[in-house]
């Protein structure tokens, strides 16, 4: 374990302060540059076609009719693709072959049988039309249950059952704490499925050179600095012979790490006839078939206590729905083992899991990659146990926070929690909640017929992945990979203009701002003076990007690195020509000088001039030029033991957040409104509080989304998907959102540069929690128990007929 | 998402735009708002041949009442927009109901651009201007090269997405009579999100006598049914009531022999649900308005 | 293939005489022919706004509308609203002052439904901005910030600079979350 020296009195002057975000003025100017923008001369347009069926063998396509339209350049069926590209990457150890165009058999309503490029997207739409598919109908898996009947039609003949992967692990002495608890509290619970939908699509911009079997690909997707050998095994091209070019990305939430689908068969198109290819997903491709969907559980969960309330020991039984692949793998459950049990000292833990195939779409990652249902679950277990125990549920959850003292923190599983001090986070919610004011308001309007509930969830947030995480279920994984790397290149020109050059995309987040604040805060600048370009896969700058919580974490720690390299060769030129020792000189506001003793001093550009200009020629100069690349590999990490009774520390920095959303129920209708929301929210040095503040609230409102609205549905005979565009996949509104009030307490982690932990999924992972405890607590004279999201009307009228009914 | 080709026709007067529609019939579509229309045409579930584009066509665009205070009409021509229909004084004295339903059509800038007859002729079930026109027992203006006829909205409406209108035939305008006497009405609705398209919604507008009791009542739902349902034996059932029980009590019974066309956003069962639960409401409102003078002419 | 029809039709202030097959949306027309790619498609159903400019002062969804259709109209889009030498438009000040945008793809049409909300309601409140662009939809924001940026481009526009007091009577500290 390393921790980070921090003196006591360390004072800052841009880390921590509300800068003006770099990014704005393009974005609001129209000249971002996302994918959809790249125009290349000759440029052809694809669209796809894609298959109606859930599940259905192909029997023949006849494209004859799209080639002949007039404009249209090139059509690719499954077949014709696999002569150009190589199935998509997939981290699973089980023989599932996934192709961006099907072959033979489609999976998922959806999945692209045939592809199109023409001289624009309608001609090419117009080919699509005119291809002929004939189709035997396959039985379509829908319930996931059912699926893992091994008399279930599979999925993929390559298995013997559609339960891809299944392993129980316990970390502790499960059975024990369940033989010594007074009371175990039981509860099943159903998340579903829900979609990231960024309101851009994922896209790329293919152009194969033929002559020098070399591409060039722009794309939306973030993973082109970290797995660009795995874009160029899927496109048949070597290595040194990609390039991958970032563009500004319109929303991610964790859909667009990968996107192979789309950068293959944009790959595919371009290397069938030798020309640029653009090809955006519409909103119909990217609902059905990208790499949207997040996790579909059904949880058989139990939580043993003693008498007192004291927590000891969890058992998790999960069924997760995959849909038709296994891309990532289990890693959403590797995700969610970082941080099962919690803010609580529960001892032990048994997580049993199924991972299912069915006809759907495949999972990908969704902003809380698996940890949200998990929080949900855990969060549902512990207000159940204040009912049934007769605890409060604030006591219950004091009694059992971890303490201020005890970290670092190892829960059961490995993981490391670094710092925290729940109790103060749930002190301050209570406080600026108001609750008495709210409970007085309740009983008001009790008396008038009316429900209104006040939510309660303290949950984590891990932040700052190890790729562990994603193989460590996993005895034999076909990658171990270790490095979640981030890199920064700062260069210093002859005239002391500083750029940054980082790896990671811009995706919604801040990286230029945070590389501005941090770069300003080490040579004393104004972050306005700081230019910050974005690296394509040519550059070196590896960087695992956005993704885990984990960007500004790993972000200025790579550019801190990178900024005090350059600064200490500047310091080092700088007192050569000053002819003084090294160790005397320091940078202050830009300039270099005596340290404590101001008076001889070279500002940026002269120190700048000199290190490219004038070597002197001796052996022991400084060589010339001022540009150093720093990598930051993870700050904190620990490998999984061979047995994995002990998974080690993946994802040790942990943010924590208490919400206290208040609703109302129409208890005839089932419409639940929220009122009002109240947040204490941690996730260390707050590095920009505007930027934390949005992420914080952005993600709240996702999370308003899964509790109430958001769901993937699809027919339960035919599976067809019934929610495929957005007036059926439905997005929070500006309508549906209260004012929501947010403060911060801040525990620096001991592992990070600044102490900074992660905050992009706070909002999300506790929000569907919370509400759903609001929910409840609203309906409790009806004894009402939430546990299923989204909580729609129809659920709500029939939890409260089920509770009705019930003795 | 893009639409197919098809062949543009922008005309300035009525009769060309009828001639093309009478040439091509089914193969062409009306264009005025275009906010449900050019949707289905990207999305290629509709894809005409022909487009014809009502939208400079002279003398559609009139709002107003004609006739005297006896028997006084309320008439929105093909082009008049959702969001003119929704502000108009003259909408919101005459057929208040016709206001608070249009201001739950999506968003301003739909209605903006979207027209209250394009909605009609649409004829969603799940709509609320179809079912606001119902239960105003509105009619429908149709005109074809050949002949004009007028249209009782309960004839109008024939089922999903379907009406009794003929391929060579377009919506010109619609009419509401203006009811005389103490009345009121009322709109609710359950949407899954503001602004799209309700799961159940109900529309009522109700006259009372000089006890307060109610005289008439015209129901109507949207959501609840294959076409935009009018519920008689409710109407008759509330006749005489005074007091919410009686309404929710008629209401019970709102759902009987509608067919609801099940979706994500709501089963059939759950539509039957909603149809009582928001029949009753509206009524309550309804009276309440009906009885005070004050909130008679409050549209929202 | 259907006849090209004949669209005059001034963008930004600039007149422009085109030919166009008559399916082409007003969106791609934007983007493709006059390569302006400030306006965004996100759904081409009409649900999220992104797409939206204004048509003849009026926001519009500009993937619901053929530009065959607006031979003779005038239309404004994001490009239409900061100076040519980088100066932002008082709405842009405010989005980036308010933090009232994240990725930026919804942007161009939360700018220009605000756009036509500020020039009929100068100092708008947070219900009128929930009416204006209560369609549009955002998946970054969470939208708090989007209307505090909607009615700081009000008071900027104004020329009444904030001193702490916003139109709804709250302070700046509550507006921001912050509360000591």
């Amino acid at each position: 374990m390393s921790t980070v020296e921090r003196p006591a009195a360390e004072t800052r002057r841009w880390v921590g302060q509300s800068v003006a975000r770099k990014e704005d003025p393009k974005l609001l100017t129209g000249r971002a540059g996302f994918i959809g923008d790249v125009v290349l001369p000759g440029m052809l347009h694809g669209a796809v076609l894609r298959s109606p069926h859930a599940h259905a063998r192909i029997v023949s396509i006849d494209t004859s009719e799209a080639e002949a339209l007039p404009g249209v350049v090139v059509v690719l069926t499954g077949a014709t693709a696999a002569e150009l590209v190589d199935p998509m990457p997939a981290f699973c150890a089980e023989p599932v072959e996934q192709r961006a165009i099907a072959v033979d058999r489609v999976r998922f309503p959806g999945e692209a049988v045939a592809a199109v490029a023409a001289t624009d997207r309608y001609i090419a739409e117009d080919a699509c039309a005119r291809i002929r598919v004939e189709y035997e109908v396959l039985p379509a898996l829908v319930d996931p249950v059912a699926a893992m009947d091994p008399s279930a039609t599979r999925v993929h003949e390559t298995l013997d059952s559609n339960v891809v992967f299944h392993r129980t692990l316990d970390w502790g002495d499960v059975d024990a704490d369940l033989a010594r608890a007074h009371t175990i509290v039981r509860s099943s619970a159903r998340w579903h499925r829900m979609g990231a939908h960024p309101i851009e699509t994922a896209g790329a911009v293919a152009s194969w050179d033929p002559f020098s079997q070399s591409m060039t690909m722009w794309s939306n997707s973030n993973f082109i600095n970290f797995l660009p050998w795995a874009f160029a095994g899927i496109l048949r091209v070597s290595t040194n012979r990609l390039r991958m070019i970032p563009c500004t990305v319109g929303g991610s939430f964790g859909s667009k790490h990968l996107i192979t689908k789309v950068v293959s068969i944009t790959g595919a198109l371009s290397k069938a006839c030798g020309r640029p290819v653009q090809y955006l997903e519409d909103r119909a491709d990217n609902v059905a078939a990208n790499d949207n969907v997040g996790c579909d559980r059904i949880y058989d969960a139990e939580l043993a206590l003693a008498e007192d309330g004291e927590m000891l020991g969890l058992v998790l039984r999960i069924i997760d729905d995959y849909g038709a692949y296994f891309q990532f793998a289990h890693g959403q459950h590797g995700n969610a083992v970082a941080q099962p049990v919690g803010p609580y000292r529960i001892g032990s833990l048994r997580y049993d899991v199924s991972c299912v195939l069915t006809n759907k779409v495949q999972q990908g990652f969704f902003r809380g990659a698996g940890a949200d249902p998990g929080n949900f679950i855990l969060e549902r277990l512990v207000d159940k146990a204040a009912l049934e125990m007769g605890i409060d549920r604030v006591e219950l959850r004091r009694r059992n926070f971890i303490r201020p003292d005890q970290f670092p923190y190892k829960i059961p599983t490995g993981n490391i929690y670094d710092s925290g001090d729940y109790e103060a986070v749930l002190d301050r919610a209570l406080e600026i909640a108001g609750l008495d004011r709210w409970r007085a308001e309740q009983e008001r309007l009790r008396a008038e017929g009316r429900y209104l509930g006040i939510g309660l969830a303290s949950c984590q947030e891990r932040s700052g992945y190890n790729a562990s995480e994603w193989w460590s279920f996993y005895d034999e994984p076909p990658l171990p990979a270790t490095s979640t790397p981030e890199s920064c290149k700062i260069d210093v020109d002859a005239m002391g203009g500083v750029r940054a050059t980082i790896g990671c995309p811009l995706w919604g987040n801040s990286p230029e701002t945070v590389v501005g604040q941090v770069v300003a805060e080490e040579f004393g600048i104004d972050p306005s003076a700081v230019s910050v370009v974005y690296a394509d896969s040519t550059i070196g700058a590896i960087s695992a990007g956005p993704g885990g919580s984990r960007v500004t974490i790993m972000l200025s720690g790579a550019t801190r690195g990178a900024a005090r390299t350059v600064k200490d060769k500047m310091i080092r030129v700088a007192a050569s020509a000053m002819e003084m020792d090294p160790e005397d000189v320091e940078c202050v506001d830009g300039v270099f000088r005596a340290k404590g003793a101001p008076g001889t001093s070279m500002t940026m550009a002269e120190v700048g001039m000199k290190a490219h200009l004038f070597h002197d020629g001796t052996d022991e100069a400084e060589s010339s030029g001022l540009v150093a690349v720093y990598t930051y590999d993870h700050p904190y990490f620990t490998p999984p033991s061979a047995d994995r009774s002990d998974l080690g520390a993946f994802y040790p920095m942990v943010s924590h957040a208490c919400h206290i959303p208040i609703v109302e129920v129409d208890p005839e209708t089932g419409e639940v409104t929220l009122r009002a929301y109240y947040v204490v929210n941690d996730c260390g040095t707050v590095m920009n509080p505007a930027l934390v503040e949005g992420q914080v609230v952005g993600g709240i409102v996702q999370g308003i989304g899964a509790a109430l609205m958001e769901e993937y549905s699809y027919g339960a005979t035919d599976g067809a998907l019934e929610t495929p565009t957005f007036r059926e996949y439905l997005l929070p509104s500006m309508h549906e959102v209260p004012e929501i009030v947010l403060e911060h307490l801040e525990t620096p982690s001991p592992f990070t540069t600044y102490g900074v932990k992660g905050v992009g999924e706070g909002g999300r992972l506790v929000a569907p929690t919370a509400i759903a405890s609001a929910v409840d607590d609203a309906l409790r004279p009806l004894g009402v128990w939430v546990d299923e999201l989204p909580m729609t009307p129809e659920r709500v009228v029939g939890m409260i007929a089920d509770a009705q009914r019930r003795p | 998402m893009k639409p197919a080709p098809f062949e543009y026709a922008a005309p300035r007067e009525l009769d060309e735009a009828l001639d093309v529609l009478g040439e091509h019939g089914d193969d062409a579509r009306v264009l005025a708002g275009g906010q449900s229309l050019v949707r289905m045409m990207n999305a290629r579930q509709v894809s005409p041949a022909v487009v014809v584009d009502i939208n400079r066509v002279r003398g559609l665009d009139s709002l107003g009442v004609t006739g005297d205070n006896g028997s006084s009409t309320l008439r929105l021509g093909a082009t008049v927009r959702q969001r003119t229909s929704e502000l108009s004084g003259e909408v919101a004295a005459h057929a208040p109901l016709l206001a608070e339903a249009g201001a739950h059509v999506a968003h301003a800038p739909v209605r903006a651009r979207g027209t209250v007859v394009g909605s009609v002729a649409f004829a969603d079930p799940s709509a609320e201007l179809p079912t606001a026109l119902l239960a105003l027992d509105g009619l429908v203006k149709v005109r074809s090269r050949a002949a004009e006829r007028t249209v009782a909205a309960d004839d109008f409406f024939t089922g999903p997405f379907a009406t009794s209108l003929a391929p060579d035939e377009m919506v010109v305008g619609v009419e509401v009579p203006v009811t005389a006497g103490r009345t009121g009405s009322a709109f609710v609705e359950l949407t899954r999100r503001h602004g799209d398209l309700p799961v159940c919604g109900a529309a009522v507008v109700v006259g009372v006598d000089d006890d307060g009791r109610v005289a008439h009542a015209r129901v109507a739902l949207c959501g609840a049914d294959q076409r935009p349902a009018r519920l008689p034996a409710v109407e008759t059932a509330v006749v005489g009531a005074d007091d919410p029980a009686a309404f929710t009590e008629a209401a019970a019974r709102a759902a009987d022999g509608l067919d609801p066309i099940p979706s994500c956003h709501g089963s059939a069962d759950f539509r039957r649900h909603l149809a009582r639960v928001l029949t009753a409401r509206a009524l309550r409102t309804a009276l309440a308005r009906a009885t005070s003078p004050k909130e008679t002419t409050d549209a929202r | 293939m259907p006849d090209e029809v004949r669209v005059r039709i001034t963008v930004n202030g600039t007149r422009h005489d085109l030919r166009t097959e008559p399916r082409t949306l007003l969106a791609d027309l934007l983007r493709n022919d006059l390569a302006l790619p400030g306006t965004h498609l996100g759904c081409e159903q009409g649900v999220c706004g992104a797409c939206t400019v204004l048509v003849d002062d009026v926001a519009t969804r500009s993937c619901l509308v053929f530009a065959a259709q607006l031979d003779g109209a005038s239309v404004r889009t994001v490009e239409s609203l900061a100076g040519a030498d980088g100066t932002l438009h008082p709405i842009q000040r405010a989005f980036t002052e308010e933090h009232g945008l994240q990725c930026g793809f919804c942007t161009p049409g939360m700018l220009m439904g605000a756009c036509e909300l500020l020039e009929r309601v100068p100092e708008p409140r947070r219900e009128d901005v929930e009416e204006a662009l209560g369609g549009n939809l955002c998946r970054c924001t969470g939208y708090q910030n989007i209307v505090r940026s909607v009615c700081a481009a009000g008071r900027l526009m104004a020329g009444q600079a904030s001193d702490g007091q916003t139109s709804d009577g709250q302070t700046s500290d509550e507006q921001s979350g912050v509360r000591a």
